[in-house]
């Protein structure tokens, strides 16, 4: 082998799969963890006319000329035929195609679906012999063993891949912040805060071993923001307020800002500079422009004020925070206030990791000096550290993390070889050592 | 999806999105792997604007050997630059010098997303030109009175292109053999690979008449008999020779037909898998089928006798 | 349904009917323990007479009977390498699930491809005459999943040499 081939890093989530090597800095490719399929469904979706059309495409896509075409439908070879990620997005909307989704809340549901769709990754999409790479894949917080079992079975038996890891998404993304300048010691200990597409959660960690008790979630997460911002779009009137424009405006321009009543005041005297246009190309060649205004403060605060947005979840992501570190054993409650991390796109605006922090210290501080207070002045306590850390790799938080610890020379002993598994059997992934834990480099 | 690409994709869809008009330039550096061995880095080490391209490949050496610098040379020609330390080849591409029109600009993509598989090509270019050489020689003589050279064809080319598994090409005058030895790391796998290597051997039988002559054996073909490296007997490789005849090595025809036939063995390891992954979708089906007849066996829960909180019970009227 | 296959499955089902008379039975040995006897074997006087019921070489199933549980083996047929490795397989996934199927024994027995353990317990919960047709039918799917894994196994090789061997045509 040359010097040693590197490691493929797979994070599937919900909403996007990341895919690519141990060493680089950002996956090769990201795109939908979408896949679709000739479903009976989808075909039978369509009236009378659709089905023949239906009956026929097989026989082009599959590729086969001549022979292999009219084979190819009565030989089942239909499980070839599926899309996964942006064309699997492009085939469900002609006909012929069901678009399914085989991960939900993070945890596989499908794994029928899941199976193909990691065959596409590493043979259409990576190239690589998966029987030379270790792999290094990751699961979401609480994920039952089974599911571990599940997966290594697939890895093992269909790919015979090399070696395999599973981590925990979390306690990749603790690993991930090990690149911004303010965390000194490698720890993995920490509150990670991932806000994806979907959900937001609240992980704590400690020694790289997710307390599951206390993790919470939050129902607003980014797709949220994105309708928020079109809400105040169509409030306004806008000429354009599609879910597109919605989602641009939302990466573009929105930012936190410390107070919102000083904001509005702000943008009332710097109206220049504050408000902004964005120009949208309508399909058919035209293009109008679009005012932004004060969503641009407004759509992330409904982490801070979800009254805002929502009407049944009230909680703001701050004291969610603070429950969540209350709740965790006490000893470990000084680490995650000190080194809470941010993970996922949702957390990229400007200032988020400021904000949350001073608010944070705010609750912080207020029960310090309540409980001085009870104590008549007497105990003086000797304060208590948050900080929130903010760095370059947020948006793949995990998937970075993976890179990181899958590069290090140690990880193929932390990794279950096709060697052990087939001795033991799939259980063997009920445990993996903890990788870049204490007693690593 | 089928067929494999012959090309790399993370190279096509990067450049793609670099060579776009209105595109900004950032900096790369990406590292990546591809089938057999081989590795990729992207990166932009001087200049956002420029883009270097390596590639390492296992047995770059013993490409060098067969030609693969001229094939590299007429591919890439002014691209080429020195090596990155680490790999054996490298091109740069300058943003701010592409091509003006949209096709030549696909084109460009195009070519370097294929830069192993020119690499690869060498030897068969090689032993392809050898072919023509030894056909034209041929027409001279007899089958009888060829001397022995031009009879017995030309030297036996050894790619070791992975660390048990290579590629020998020999060529003759009126044909080509390609053979690929390849090892299964499993039982399962070397069942399944069995039944297709049997179909591959049995194709030509039934419709696909043109193509070439497959031939799969446990043990060394007689073309490599006393080639370094190869064990006599019956052992754990298996070889599959191909035999390209004249039709498939016509000039027109040749870089398709080199392209497809080097994806030969990750094409043959990707369908055993994919295989797998069908039959495990089968077997999970089954799996629930089987659990539901189970289900049937418990007894359906007995209703409850419901009451009011008055004490009273509720009965069926009719 | 071949002319052999009935009367081997009749007669499966009518000995494992007779040999499905459990009782409830506590451990011997050890007090409050209640273990399957035909597992432990810890006495010879509540093990019954095991019995192989056998349509030819390579099918058989094995009861082995006892006071208050019955072990069931299969053996399946396996006419070549690839039915052996699809056999083997498919067992592995199921024994891999044998939680959810309460009755299957994760390991089989020496000699048999899969094996199921059925105790009183089991009798008592479910239906006794279901569970045989369970194990019937059991019987009868596998066999014909095994062809059709081949057929198509076959079927698939096929269509992958010939879509290969396509483009130089």
């Amino acid at each position: 082998m040359a010097p040693q081939t590197p490691a493929v890093v797979m994070d599937n989530g919900t909403g996007y799969t990341k895919l690519g090597f141990a060493g680089n800095d950002s996956p090769s490719f990201v795109f939908p963890t979408a896949i679709a399929t000739k479903g009976p469904a989808a075909g039978a979706g369509g009236s009378g006319s659709g089905r023949p059309a239906v009956g026929q495409k097989p026989s082009f896509l599959t590729g086969g000329a001549g022979p292999g075409g009219h084979l190819s439908a009565k030989r089942g070879t239909e499980d070839l035929d599926f899309f996964i990620g942006d064309e699997a997005l492009g085939a469900a909307a002609g006909p012929g195609y069901g678009l399914h989704y085989p991960i939900r809340h993070g945890q596989i549901e499908n794994w029928d679906q899941m199976e193909r769709f990691w065959s596409n990754s590493i043979f259409k999409y990576l190239r690589v012999e998966p029987e030379d790479h270790y792999f290094l894949l990751t699961e979401p917080p609480l994920n039952p063993p089974e599911n571990r079992e599940n997966t290594a079975e697939i890895m093992f038996e269909s790919f015979n891949c090399a070696g395999l890891y599973i981590a925990v998404q979390a306690v990749l993304a603790l690993a991930a912040s090990w690149t911004s300048s303010k965390v000194q010691d490698r720890s993995l200990t920490g509150t990670v805060i991932d806000s994806g597409e979907g959900v937001t959660h609240v992980i704590p960690v400690a020694e790289g071993y997710v307390i599951g008790s206390s993790i919470k979630s939050i129902p607003i997460a980014g797709r949220d923001i994105t309708y928020f911002v079109q809400s105040l779009l169509r409030d306004r009137g806008e000429p354009d307020s599609s879910l597109k424009t919605a989602e641009r405006i939302k990466e573009e321009f929105c930012y936190v800002c410390p107070d919102i009543v000083k904001e509005f005041a702000r943008f009332d005297r710097e109206a220049d500079d504050r408000f902004k246009h964005y120009e949208v190309q309508q399909p058919g060649g035209r293009s109008v422009t679009v005012d932004v205004g004060y969503e641009r403060f407004l759509a992330p605060e409904i982490f801070f004020n979800p009254e805002i947005y929502s009407s049944d979840f009230l909680t703001p992501l701050p004291t969610i925070v603070d429950t969540v570190i209350q709740t965790s054993p006490i000893d470990v409650r000084r680490g995650l206030y000190k080194n809470i991390v941010l993970s996922g796109g949702s957390t990229l605006y400007k200032d988020f990791g400021r904000r949350l922090q001073r608010d944070i210290r705010h609750l912080v501080d207020a029960r310090i000096k309540a409980s001085e207070a009870r104590a008549g002045n007497q105990a003086k306590s000797g304060g208590l550290d948050v900080q929130v850390i903010t760095h370059r790799r947020q948006r793949h938080g995990p998937w970075f993390g993976g890179s990181l610890l899958g590069q290090t020379p140690e990880f193929r002993s932390y990794c279950h070889t096709k060697a052990e598994y087939d001795e033991i059997g799939p259980s063997i992934v009920r445990r993996f050592a903890l990788l870049g834990g204490p007693g690593s480099t | 999806m089928l067929l494999l690409d012959y090309g790399n994709l993370l190279i096509e869809s990067l450049l793609k999105d670099r060579f776009a008009p209105g595109a900004t330039p950032t900096s790369i550096d990406q590292i990546s792997g591809e089938f057999d061995n081989t590795s990729f880095h992207i990166s932009t080490p001087e200049s956002k604007s420029k883009i270097l391209i390596s590639l390492a490949i296992k047995c770059y050496p013993e490409l060098v050997k067969y030609g693969a610098e001229e094939v590299l040379q007429r591919e890439y020609g002014s691209l080429i630059v020195q090596p990155e330390s680490g790999y054996d080849f490298s091109v740069g591409v300058d943003l701010e010098q592409l091509p003006e029109s949209e096709e030549e600009k696909t084109d460009l993509i195009r070519r370097i997303s294929l830069m192993k598989r020119n690499a690869l090509a060498a030897p068969f270019e090689q032993a392809f030109d050898e072919f023509a050489s030894l056909q034209e020689q041929a027409r001279q003589y007899t089958s009888e009175s060829a001397p022995q050279g031009v009879r017995e064809g030309g030297e036996v080319r050894a790619i070791h292109y992975r660390e048990e598994e290579a590629i020998y090409i020999k060529a003759s005058h009126d044909r080509v053999t390609v053979i690929f030895s390849t090892i299964f790391r499993e039982e399962t796998d070397r069942v399944y690979g069995k039944v297709f290597l049997q179909e591959f051997v049995d194709a030509r039988k039934r419709g696909v008449q043109n193509a070439p002559q497959v031939l799969a054996r446990d043990d060394p073909p007689l073309e490599l008999q006393g080639i370094p490296g190869i064990k006599a007997g019956k052992g754990e490789v298996t070889y599959v020779t191909f035999v390209l005849f004249p039709r498939h090595l016509t000039p027109q025809r040749r870089a398709e037909v080199i392209s497809h036939i080097e994806t030969f063995r990750d094409y043959f390891h990707y369908h055993i898998k994919a295989s797998k992954a069908y039959i495990h979708s089968r077997m999970r089906r089954r799996t629930a089928d089987f659990l539901q007849v189970l289900r049937r066996a418990r007894p359906e829960a007995e209703e409850k006798e419901r009451k009011t909180a008055s004490g009273r019970t509720f009965t069926v009227k009719g | 349904m071949s002319q052999s296959l009935r009367p081997y499955l009749s007669c499966v089902r009518s000995t494992l009917t007779a040999a499905l008379s459990l009782s409830n039975f506590a451990s011997q040995a050890s007090e409050r323990h209640n273990v399957p006897e035909i597992e432990a074997a810890t006495s010879p006087e509540l093990l019954l007479n095991p019995l192989v019921v056998s349509r030819n070489q390579d099918e058989r199933v094995l009861v082995e009977p006892s006071v208050n549980s019955v072990r069931v083996s299969i053996r399946i047929k396996q006419a070549d390498e690839i039915e052996g490795i699809l056999v083997h397989k498919f067992m592995r996934f199921l024994s891999q699930r044998a939680e959810a199927f309460f009755v299957l024994r994760r390991k089989a027995v020496a000699g048999y491809d899969i094996s199921f353990l059925i105790t009183n317990f089991h009798t008592e919960e479910m239906l006794k005459h279901k569970l045989v047709d369970f194990i019937i039918q059991f019987m009868e799917e596998v066999d014909k999943e095994i062809s059709e894994m081949k057929l198509f196994l076959n079927a698939r090789a096929r269509f992958v040499a010939e879509s290969f061997l396509t483009p130089f045509d």
